[in-house]
Order: C-alpha cells, then sequence, then structure tokens
C-alpha cells in the first residue's frame, strides 16, 4: 500500500516547488540590485583594500562624499540641469523634425527624391565627425551644441517613422476608408497611432544618443553642464571628481531612460505589451 | 432610438437599382519581378437586393480579390461593378466590410471602435453613443465597452467588427472569410448570430468563404468558383426553409446540398493542386 506515502510524497514535491518558486521570484527580483551592489562593493574593497592606487581608482565612499558636497554647494543641480535642458531641448528638436520627415518622405516623391540619398549616407555615418563644422557655423554656445545633437538623433527617428508608418496592416487602412475615413484622417487617425509603438522605440534609441552626444559636446566645447565638469575634473588631475562625474552620469541616464518607459506605458495602454494577463479567452 | 432610425432606410433610395451587378470583371496582379498572375477572369454575377450570396473556391482562386474590387479597394482593371445603382470606384460606406482578421482599430476600446464610423458621418454625439450601444447590446458586448481589442479573444473581436460595420447602415454587407480564423464552437455561434442580425435587418450580403457547409448554410446561393485564373463555376440555389441550423444541419436536403457543392469544389481544389504539381 503505497497511498500515503506516495501522498506525503507528493505534498514534499508540491512544497518544495512552492519555495524554490519563490526563491526564483526573489532572485528575479533582487537579481539586479545584487549585480549592482556586488560591482560597487567590490569597488569600494578594492580601492580601500588598496588593491588598487586610490588615485587611479578612489573608493566610492570618496566619490559619494563629494557628490554630495557638489549637490550643497549648488554647482551639481546646475550642471545636471544644464545637461538636461540641452538633452531635451535637442531631443524634443530630433523628435519634430525625424517625425514629421519619417511621414513625409515616404509620401511625397520629390521630399523622397531629395532626402533618401542623404539618409542612406547619414545614418551610418558617425555624426559627431561633424562637430567641428557644427562649432565653425553655429559657434561654441548652446545653439551648436543642441543642433549637433539633434542632428545626431534625428536620423534613427526618421528611419523608424518611415517604416511603421509605410508597414501599416492594409485592412486597417482600408476599414478606416470603408468606414469613410479621408486620406488626411486616415493618416492621423489610422497610420500615426498604429505606428506609435514604431515610433516610441525609435525615439527610446534616439533618448541615449542624445545625451551621449550632449556629453561629448560638453567636454570639446564646455560651458557647464556634466560633462564640462568631468573634463575640467581630469583636467585638475582631480581623480574622485572625475569618478563623481560618472556616477552622476549613469544616475542621470537611468532616471531619463526609465521615464522614457514609464510615457511609453502610459502612450500604449491599449497594447499587449502592457496587458499581457488580463486577455478574456 | 436607433432602431426608428434604421427601419426607414428601406425606402430611402427607391430609385436606385438594388442589389450588385459584376460584369466581365478581370483582374490581373503583376508583381514587381515576376510573371503577371490572372486572378480572375471574366467574372458575371448578379446580386439580387437583400439576397445573402456566398462566393466560394479553393484557396487563392480570386475570391478575395472579387471582394476587395467590390469594396472598391483595388482599381478596376476590366469589366464593371454597381452596387446599389452606383458604379463602384472606390472604398465608401454605402459598403460595409469585414476582414477575416477583423482590422479593429487597436488604440480605440470597443465603444470607441464602433463610434469611429457614425463620427465620420457627423452624426450628433448623443445619437453615435446611443447607436454605439445599441450595437454593442445585439452582439452581446456589453461590459465590454471600454476594452480593448487586445483583452478580447478572437470571436468577441470579430464581434466588434461586425458592429461596427452594422452601426454605419451600410446597403451591402461585403464580409471576407470573417469566421475563418475562429474555433469550430465560435465559429457556428457567429453564423447562428449573424443569420439572427440579418433576419432582423436584411441587406445584401456578399460572403466570401472556402468552407463549404457555412456557405451552404448562411446563403441563398452560393456561387462556386474554379481554381486560378477564377472563373464562376455554377451557382448553387441554397435557400432552406425557416428553421434553427441545428435542425437544418441534420435534413437531406442540406447533406445533399453541401455533398453537391463539397465535389464541386473538390474538383477545383484539385485541379490547383494538380497545376501547382505540374
Amino acid at each position: 500500500m503505497a497511498g500515503p506515502s506516495t501522498n506525503a510524497a507528493i505534498a514534499l514535491s508540491l512544497r518544495e516547488n512552492g519555495m524554490a518558486h519563490w526563491l526564483r521570484i526573489g532572485f528575479y527580483k533582487v537579481g539586479p540590485f545584487f549585480t549592482v551592489t556586488a560591482l560597487l562593493l567590490t569597488w569600494e574593497l578594492a580601492s580601500r583594500l588598496e588593491l588598487v592606487i586610490a588615485f587611479l581608482l578612489p573608493p566610492l565612499s570618496v566619490v559619494l562624499l563629494r557628490i554630495a558636497e557638489d549637490m550643497v554647494a549648488g554647482q551639481l543641480p546646475l550642471d545636471i540641469a544644464i545637461t538636461l535642458y540641452r538633452t531635451l531641448v535637442a531631443f524634443v528638436l530630433a523628435m519634430v523634425i525625424g517625425i514629421s520627415l519619417g511621414i513625409v518622405i515616404p509620401r511625397v516623391a520629390s521630399i523622397r527624391w531629395f532626402f533618401d540619398p542623404i539618409i542612406s549616407i547619414g545614418l551610418p555615418m558617425p555624426k559627431i565627425a561633424l562637430l567641428p563644422i557644427f562649432m565653425l557655423w553655429f559657434g561654441l554656445f548652446d545653439t551648436s551644441k543642441i543642433l549637433m545633437v539633434a542632428f545626431s538623433a534625428s536620423f534613427q527617428i526618421i528611419i523608424t517613422t518611415w517604416s511603421a508608418t509605410q508597414n501599416v496592416e492594409k485592412e486597417l487602412i482600408w476599414s478606416a476608408r470603408s468606414l469613410g475615413a479621408s486620406n488626411r484622417q486616415i493618416l492621423w487617425e489610422v497610420i500615426f497611432p498604429a505606428s506609435l509603438p514604431q515610433i516610441l522605440t525609435g525615439l527610446q534609441i534616439a533618448m541615449p544618443v542624445c545625451l551621449i552626444v550632449v556629453l561629448v559636446t560638453e567636454m570639446v566645447m564646455g560651458g557647464q553642464g556634466l560633462g564640462d565638469s568631468m573634463l575640467r575634473s581630469a583636467r585638475y588631475v582631480d581623480s574622485p571628481g572625475v569618478f563623481a562625474g560618472i556616477v552622476e552620469i549613469g544616475i542621470v541616464g537611468f532616471c531619463v531612460i526609465r521615464s522614457m518607459e514609464l510615457i511609453r506605458r502610459r502612450l500604449l495602454v491599449w497594447h499587449q505589451e502592457t496587458q499581457k494577463e488580463e486577455t478574456t479567452v | 432610438m436607433a432602431s426608428v432610425a434604421r427601419s426607414g432606410r428601406e425606402h430611402d433610395n427607391p430609385a436606385a437599382a438594388p442589389g450588385i451587378s459584376i460584369s466581365g470583371v478581370c483582374h490581373e496582379y503583376r508583381p514587381a519581378n515576376g510573371r503577371p498572375v490572372l486572378a480572375l477572369d471574366d467574372i458575371s454575377l448578379e446580386v439580387k437586393d437583400r439576397e445573402f450570396v456566398s462566393i466560394l473556391g479553393p484557396s487563392g482562386c480570386g475570391k478575395s480579390t472579387l471582394l476587395y474590387l467590390m469594396g472598391g479597394f483595388m482599381p478596376l482593371q476590366q469589366g464593371e461593378i454597381i452596387v446599389a445603382g452606383k458604379t463602384v470606384t472606390g472604398p465608401g460606406p454605402d459598403r460595409g466590410v469585414v476582414f477575416q482578421n477583423f482590422a479593429l482599430f487597436p488604440w480605440k476600446s470597443v465603444r470607441d471602435n464602433i463610434l469611429y464610423g457614425l463620427e465620420k458621418q457627423g452624426l450628433p454625439r448623443e445619437e453615435r453613443l446611443e447607436i454605439a450601444q445599441h450595437y454593442i447590446d445585439m452582439v452581446h458586448l456589453s461590459g465590454f465597452e471600454d476594452s480593448y481589442p487586445s483583452q478580447l479573444s478572437g470571436g468577441m473581436k470579430q464581434r466588434v467588427a461586425i458592429a461596427r460595420t452594422l452601426a454605419i447602415k451600410p446597403d451591402t454587407l461585403l464580409m471576407d472569410e470573417p469566421f475563418g480564423a475562429l474555433d469550430a464552437q465560435t465559429r457556428s455561434l457567429m453564423q447562428e448570430e449573424l443569420i439572427a442580425i440579418w433576419n432582423r435587418s436584411p441587406t445584401t450580403v456578399v460572403f466570401v468563404t472556402h468552407d463549404v457547409r457555412e456557405a451552404v448554410l448562411l446563403a441563398d446561393r452560393v456561387a462556386v468558383m474554379t481554381a486560378r485564373p477564377g472563373r464562376l463555376k455554377e451557382i448553387v440555389e441554397t435557400k432552406f426553409a425557416d428553421a434553427p441550423h441545428d435542425e437544418i444541419v441534420k435534413s437531406p436536403e442540406f447533406l445533399d446540398k453541401v455533398d453537391y457543392t463539397w465535389n464541386l469544389v473538390r474538383a477545383e481544389a484539385v485541379a490547383a493542386d494538380a497545376e501547382k504539381a505540374g
């Protein structure tokens, strides 16, 4: 009679499965924090135990203290504000240019004729190589920085908008048309919302590009901001200052990317990706 | 009341010749690189006013192409199509279309999907909402007004698509394998529902399908097409006495018609296969 013992075995294995389940969930929830914490801890210890020279890698605690000091002194908030301002203005500019060109290019033959070769050459090219020209043309202040950043980021947005608006299911367009929509209504009420998920993906790729190029222009041209302050620290051989800059940039970048994800989720409430578990079958 | 507004429609346009008249329609697909393919070869078909006609044929015979031409989605290369007295030149709300893949606007809720066509008709807001609710109730989706299509099952999505099309009160209903993507049970429920809706307010219906049983059960007449190039092979009368579906499907007349029609289509499917192999 194997009855009761089998039952017990099943109960046991169920309990084990339950525990394994929770362990797995815990692992995935804590996982990302664990990796970052481990990395930061290694950093602190490597420096404190003098495995590396403190000049090459100052301890994390020193760097954090430095960040706190800059914060209180008011220089750090200013730098962050300036960098964010340049990034966002350039991003909005790139978004407006990118989305409108991405919509117009495939629909107007003459504009396509003009822009198609430019985009084919420009997309794979490292746009930052044109920085000297932007400096010559637009000077060393915000104008040239913002234009350089917007220029670098807009190609990606043009391409994704272009391909997304071209690949809308024809049945969607047909059904709108047979419901009485005009060409213009079809563009704004069908093609645009149908392409929005891909357009947002393009914007999400363009955002880090904006941040990167802003930092580079600040490093090259100065004029405050996180990139400028980091490069200045390097010139003064101020190693904690340089590492403080890296941590600050990391945090700012993380926040910017996260807010893009939140905006995406807000805009795409209707999309499958935002509501996996609520499907009625 | 939406239903009151509906009843006047039958006498809206007494001068127009009702039904659909298709004469000498040919259609050729010309791929950018490759040989042109003749999809439709000299199709002529008359559909009477408020008649339910099914177009049946093996896959690739051009039956959907014929429907899209009636819808005005593709330019007519040869021949003429007249729907309710008007020559077809482009899509329009006089011909409601239901697609196999539902073609709902995924960013709009069930209610907003149904409201879309009503907005285009410029009806006042109160009336639009009332009509939309009427059709939501008609297809048994009360309670799902604010759901998005991605939250619905296939059968529910297709009901939204049907409600969206019916709400603009088209004179003609063009359906392209509307139940093709549904499982067997949902499909047979939807068939009954469609017939119930159609009995309440009959319109001219052209229903494309490759399901013989579905065609025979739903339609007054079934137009069987040949394998590519699509020609009209035969028109089978499939009107049965008014009875519930589960009684019709057991009657010998129905089984005979299904068998007869099935043999017509089978011959074409075999021919299509032979051509593919050859």
